[in-house]
């Protein structure tokens, strides 16, 4: 269970602090794979980075006894002067991983970067960077994974290949997903939040989210 | 994943930390990480040339070599190193913190580290060096010599975290402390002893508590050095609530300044 008790974020502006989330009260329950939707600007991301503790509300507390990624998207922490395999090393050691070499195997392999994996990750282009990225996370064993549209960059084959990993995930984890595209949320997730005017709502079906979604 | 306790993932991330610094610093330099201790090395043997081997032997109780060694040294390491990579750690760190494992505290905590290490293997370097060019680079009670370094140390990495976090709200930090620099290396007392200042100027330099640092090493190193001002508990007064500001500080502040 992850739960958000009242949970508020707002930034302070030179008009004052904006409020992204208000007052969120959210159970997201262990055998769900959840959906983030809202228009652009609605909290998505914030609310992921909360999730991922990477981010801290404003008021009120999430509690969770889960082991959570960190928020997967195209701008996460990778270091752009070290190498691919520096900081799969890097990321390994933080998560107290400390025979390193089969995760960077495992993630030379799965990313299909070849010699790019040797070179500097600031180097990367944004798809090499989502596949990178994705690879990265894919070989630690998370309860909940944060994937945050970063299957929308990569080629076709490369979208094929994080699907069939997600699908195997699925099996022993969950996962939380921002996506703008309905037929990805169809068929990854079976609950959904949806994220309007500052509040969330928390729907057991997708169809009926992506319904109040479109209607927005 | 197993979980682990809070003492287990601290260790680890500084761990990473460290590596991930050794890496990152001089990992674009031709000769990569011997950088790390040829930098503060050059720089020794310079002034060590410069202000040294003058040889005018104003200090007849110490070679001038030996005084600069044992003034600039811990200067330049334990406090300017020290206090600069501190205040340098979040723009040098902040994707990072896309982790929740890892926090400010961290990276402060193994800078400081990192620096204290520094200075004791660029000070054995050096000094096997100056034993070796026929100089005695031993403090007369070396344990003290450390004691007083350890609080130095403490104090630099105090004003660090302090400045980092005050800088992220007012930029201006960064510049005056810029201009500051090059006046507080002659304020310090660095290059002479606090014995060749005439009053009034000596009483009104010992308000500089590295003044204090500076004497406080020398009457440990020298044999026959007394000097007219070091009190230890002036300098560790200034250390104690420089951290205890830091610290309060940090923890009033740290989500925010991620923020920025």
């Amino acid at each position: 269970m992850i739960r958000l008790e009242n949970v508020s974020k707002y930034y302070p502006t030179r008009y004052g602090p904006k409020y992204v989330l208000k007052n969120i009260q959210i159970d997201i329950p262990d055998d769900r794979d959840v959906a983030l939707m809202g228009v652009n600007g609605a909290g998505k991301s914030t609310l992921m980075r909360l999730i991922g503790g990477v981010d801290f509300p404003s008021e009120g507390k999430i509690v969770s006894d889960r082991f959570i990624s960190w928020p997967l998207a195209l701008s996460s922490g990778f270091q752009g002067n070290m190498t691919g395999r520096e900081n799969v090393r890097f990321i390994c050691r933080i998560h107290g991983v400390r025979d390193t070499a089969e995760i960077e195997e495992f993630v030379k392999s799965f990313s299909e970067l070849g010699e790019a994996f040797e070179l500097p990750v600031s180097g990367y282009s944004s798809g090499m960077r989502s596949k990178y990225s994705f690879a990265v996370s894919m070989g630690f064993d998370f309860d909940t994974y944060l994937i945050d549209e970063i299957m929308a960059v990569g080629d076709e084959s490369f979208k094929k290949k994080c699907e069939k990993a997600i699908s195997e995930k699925r099996e022993s984890s969950n996962i939380i997903l921002v996506s703008h595209s309905m037929s990805t949320i169809r068929k990854h997730c079976n609950a959904a939040i949806l994220l309007a005017y500052g509040r969330a709502e928390f729907y057991e079906s997708v169809d009926r989210a992506i319904f109040r979604y479109q209607s927005l | 994943m197993k979980a682990r306790s809070a003492f287990a993932i601290q260790k680890d991330v500084i761990f990473a930390i460290f590596v991930r610094e050794m890496n990152s610093r001089f990992g674009a330099y031709t000769f990569g990480n011997v950088w790390l201790v040829l930098e503060p090395l050059l720089m020794m043997v310079m002034f060590i040339l410069i202000f040294g081997l003058r040889g005018r032997g104003e200090f007849g109780y110490v070679d001038p070599p030996i005084f600069v060694f044992a003034a600039f040294l811990p200067f330049k390491i334990l406090w300017q190193l020290t206090m600069r990579r501190n205040m340098g750690a979040l723009q040098g760190a902040k994707s990072l913190m896309g982790f929740r494992q890892v926090r400010l505290f961290d990276v402060f905590l193994t800078r400081s580290l990192m620096e204290g290490g520094l200075f004791i293997v660029v000070g054995v370097i050096l000094g096997i060096g100056l034993y070796w060019i026929g100089f005695n680079p031993m403090p007369r009670d070396p344990l003290l010599v450390l004691s007083y370094g350890v609080i130095l140390w403490f104090f630099a990495s105090a004003m660090g975290i302090l400045f980092c976090m005050i800088g992220q709200f007012a930029k201006e930090v960064e510049k005056v402390l810029n201009m500051v620099q090059m006046p507080l290396l002659f304020l310090s007392a660095v290059f002479f002893p606090m014995t060749m200042v005439p009053e009034p100027y000596r009483s009104w330099l010992a308000w500089n508590p590295l003044v204090h640092a500076m004497e406080l090493v020398r009457e440990a190193w020298f044999p026959v050095y007394i000097s007219p001002v070091a009190d230890i508990s002036y300098l560790a007064s200034w250390a104690i609530v420089a951290m205890a500001l830091a610290m309060a500080t940090y923890r009033l502040s740290w989500q925010k300044v991620l923020a920025i």
